[in-house]
């Protein structure tokens, strides 16, 4: 008893640090729907009893945690190894891209195999020059990738438009991929549906926690992200670690693409991502240091999405706002582990 | 009222740790003070106390008789009272002028020209000379040091801590530096110096303070002193100062460097062609001053640059391919210079630190057999190594990627107890231990698994004289067992005492006293002065 003294009192004191922060962010989520013209309150359960009420808006929740979960896990290995990968969104639309075109052309599970690796390969692709330079030429992979994602957005959007457009299609889209490598959603009881995409996350949240954590290549990827110097005079080759955690978090995106594509869409468009790469930026950032973390932050932006529609049908509460909350919330978390840090200090 | 500083029944505690127990610290006026103690005796707390960035539990301090209490060291400095840390908190990149002004600059709009009259009116004072718009990045450790004391006379501070201020000058540089202390005592500052150099205390400070365990020990004033006395008092024991006597060093070349160069940071020739030898089991002393090319050696040892120039043979092998990697695998171990940087992941638990460097030792990970792992790399080496491929492969066999976590924790625990690390529990994070402990720590993890060849850079830096000795007691045991070491440090007589043969460096270049002269202190110094080249 005497040894969980001192641990509740460590728990309350953060706790009431943080509680200035919360209350101003409270504030200004209430504030920014009381702008929108809806009650708070009223915003606030609509938004709760659409994602998590009914199996129907609980599924529709799982569709977009999916990518949004995968886009994290890619942002947070880079994030692990110390670099900050901006360009998750870009890999995903070129996963996306190659999984569209590999899905016209392969047929059965050998297929929807073939789609992954392309769309794996296409992100890998994509992220490894912003890892060749950060590692050879110390260029800054915030800078590098930004750019990469440009090119990705226009050259996506050009080829789906130009080269590879479906003829029959009136807007710029792809010929749909072959039924056969589809991966519809399955039923999970009566009502509720769950995306194979989804599954695949799961099991890549608890595939990377293992590598992370009990693997020495894991352990020397950490090392690299928290003091390369150190890493380096511990025999670890910082820049083959940078190089791979880019590349892994590249391929991580690009997958996420491919499972958008062969889960929900069957092919690729323009506008294909309404910023699946960025919101992952901010669910990795939310999960804090374990992988696990992922799952519930993921969820979070998941539901926030699915809310964001219903709020909009519903209370005709715009779209902008649901994002504003998406903002304040990582604002205010990071106020949070700013403070920590400086207490550290 | 005689008194500068006087603080009264000061009590700090850190969760389950009571670093200070109603401590006292009387200094007097235009006097230079020492504090001494242990690693983790709470000198440093008590400091950071005095200097407004810890708040104690209890106590009281006054300044000149003035009782006050400072929130944050701003306050502090506003009072009149400043402190240079351990670690200097110099912007490389910016010039020294704005190094000196940064955080007291003299009004809105800044006038450069005023700004640099007085700061070469407080240089002059001091006798130092600075040039003033040059990058702070060029300046040497001492003159790096004397900046951060015209830092302090520019916030015109009349309490100066200085903690550990000779741990990086060369001898000369300490004496210059005092020297400048008790001219600026002259000038009505008080000084308190934190250090472990007894000898700096005996000479040129008045009164000391001893704390031990978070306690006073005594007060006194230092001619009422001497060395033995001093030593007990922080160690609350007898000392027993000499070195147990080993058999001399077999003939057999562990290392051998012939013609050795190397670039340094900034792309400079800094170790001018290095030739030596390493017998199994000796200690090698690398006296000099710092700066010297020691750490540009020390990296080309660890296989961290590659030498433009020259061989390295280990055990008759050509070392110059090997990795960092394999050179750790081969028993190479380094206790690093600047632990911060190098050699410890702060925010990490000590469990993880201390498998920094081991991780791939096979000891550590996992004992599955795996075959196919060992025939791969039995091809790769081959391919790399060719006949020896057998001999290389062995450390690869049943070695596996899963890291073994009970190996790991009892790594963690022996490396801790090896010299007495105290620490809040292995799950702790390393910024929670005090410097003096996370050096007891880098110490213990480079003397641990069978190490061959021992780098250690400074190895007593921020230790007390009982782990500084266990720790070059413990070096002369693995040395005995057949392992070798290279010790570089700036204290000549911590050498002279530990190390079987002493060469000098300076200037990049390395020279070794003649045979007859191999002990002479004056000797070793002209070299590392070049004064004999």
């Amino acid at each position: 008893m005497m040894a969980l003294a001192p641990r509740l009192q460590d728990v309350a004191k953060p706790l009431l640090r943080v509680a200035p922060v919360a209350a101003v962010a409270v504030g200004l989520i209430v504030g920014a729907f009381l702008f929108a013209n809806v009650s708070p309150a009223v915003a606030l359960s609509t938004l709760a009893t659409s994602a998590f009420g009914t199996p129907q808006g609980f599924s529709k929740t799982l569709e977009e945690t999916a990518p949004l979960l995968i886009a994290g896990i890619a942002v947070f290995v880079a994030l692990k190894a110390g670099l900050f990968n901006i360009g998750v969104e870009g890999q995903l639309l070129v996963g996306a891209f190659a999984a569209a075109l590999a899905g016209q052309h392969f047929r059965g599970s050998v297929g929807v195999l073939a789609c992954l690796l392309a769309g794996m390969a296409a992100g890998l692709i994509w992220a490894l020059p912003a890892g060749l330079i950060k590692a050879l030429r110390n260029g800054h992979e915030v800078i590098t990738t930004i750019m990469l994602n440009n090119i990705a957005v226009l050259t996506t959007q050009y080829l789906a438009g130009g080269p590879f457009k479906d003829p029959t299609s009136q807007s710029p889209r792809t010929v749909p991929i072959d039924a056969s490598v589809a991966m519809p959603s399955f039923h999970v009881g009566s009502q509720l549906m769950v995306s194979p995409a989804l599954v695949i996350g799961l099991a890549l949240v608890v595939g990377i926690s293992v590598w992370l954590f009990r693997t020495v290549a894991g352990y020397e990827l950490r090392a690299t992200g928290a003091n390369p110097t150190a890493a380096k005079f511990a025999g670890v080759n910082a820049k083959t670690m940078i190089v791979y955690s880019m590349g892994a978090s590249g391929a991580i995106g690009g997958l996420a693409g491919a499972l958008q594509v062969l889960a929900f869409k069957g092919q690729f468009y323009d506008g294909f991502s309404p910023g699946y790469g960025f919101t992952g930026l901010g669910v990795a950032l939310l999960a804090g240091n374990s992988p696990l973390g992922l799952l519930p932050s993921a969820l979070l932006f998941g539901a926030l999405a699915k809310g964001a529609t219903s709020m909009q049908s519903l209370l005709g509460v715009p779209k902008g706002i649901t994002y504003v909350v998406m903002g304040l919330l990582i604002v205010t978390y990071a106020v949070v582990r700013y403070r920590k840090a400086v207490a550290h200090d | 009222m005689s008194l500068a500083v006087e603080m009264n029944g000061i009590s700090k505690r850190f969760g389950t740790v009571q670093a200070l127990d109603s401590v006292c610290l009387r200094v007097k006026r235009q006097s230079i003070h020492a504090l001494v103690g242990e690693n983790g005796a709470g000198k440093t707390t008590l400091m950071r106390v005095l200097y407004g960035a810890l708040q104690p539990d209890f106590g009281t301090v006054a300044l000149d008789g003035k009782p006050c209490r400072f929130r944050n060291s701003s306050e502090a400095i506003r009072a009149g009272v400043g402190m240079v840390s351990q670690h200097y908190s110099i912007i490389p990149q910016i010039n020294c002028l704005d190094n000196l002004m940064l955080g007291a600059e003299p009004g809105f709009v800044l006038s450069r020209s005023s700004a640099k009259r007085r700061a070469d009116e407080l240089a002059a004072r001091m006798g130092f000379e600075f040039d003033w718009e040059a990058d702070a990045a060029t300046l040497s450790p001492s003159g790096a040091q004397k900046l951060e004391i015209l830092k302090l006379l520019w916030r015109e501070a009349r309490v100066m801590i200085l903690d550990e201020p000779t741990a990086m000058l060369s001898p000369s540089d300490s004496d210059a530096l005092y020297a400048s202390l008790k001219q600026l005592t002259e000038q009505g500052a008080t000084i308190i110096v934190v250090t472990h150099r007894l000898p700096e205390v005996l000479e040129n400070c008045q009164q000391v303070t001893v704390l031990r365990g978070g306690r006073n020990v005594v007060s006194a004033d230092v001619k009422d002193t001497n060395g033995p006395m001093l030593a007990e008092w922080i160690v609350g024991q007898s000392m027993h100062g000499a070195p147990d006597r080993r058999p001399p060093a077999s003939d057999e070349i562990v290392l051998e460097a012939i013609g050795l160069s190397a670039k340094g940071d900034r792309g400079n020739l800094a170790l001018k062609s290095v030739g030596f030898k390493v017998r199994k089991g000796e200690i090698l002393g690398i006296a000099g001053v710092d700066g010297s090319g020691q750490r540009e050696l020390f990296r080309a040892l660890l296989g961290l640059v590659k030498p433009v120039q020259g061989k390295l043979l280990y055990r008759g092998r050509n070392l110059i391919p090997a990795t960092v990697a394999d050179r750790l695998r081969q028993g190479f171990r380094i206790i690093v210079e600047d632990r911060h940087e190098e050699g410890v992941i702060d925010d990490w638990p000590l469990i993880e630190n201390a498998a920094l460097g081991l991780h791939w030792l096979p000891q550590m990970t996992r004992k599955t057999a795996v075959c196919a792992r060992y025939a791969f790399m039995r091809f790769a080496l081959a391919v790399r190594h060719g006949k020896q491929a057998k001999q290389l492969a062995v450390p690869y066999l049943r070695q596996t990627g899963w890291i073994d976590f009970a190996a790991r924790r009892r790594e963690a625990q022996r490396i801790a107890d090896r010299f007495d690390t105290r620490h809040g529990g292995l799950h702790q994070p390393m910024s929670s231990l005090s410097g003096g402990n996370q050096q007891r720590f880098v110490a213990g993890r480079a003397l641990s698994n069978d190490p061959q060849l021992i780098l250690a850079f400074q190895p007593s830096r921020g230790l007390d004289i009982s782990a500084s000795q266990k720790l070059y007691q413990t070096i002369r045991e693995e040395c005995g067992k057949g392992a070798s070491a290279i010790v570089v440090s700036f204290d000549l007589d911590e050498l002279m005492e530990n190390c079987d043969r002493i060469v000098a460096m300076c200037n990049g270049r390395m020279a070794e006293p003649p045979k007859d002269k191999a002990r002479d202190r004056n000797a070793i110094g002209r070299l590392m002065v070049g004064a004999d080249a």
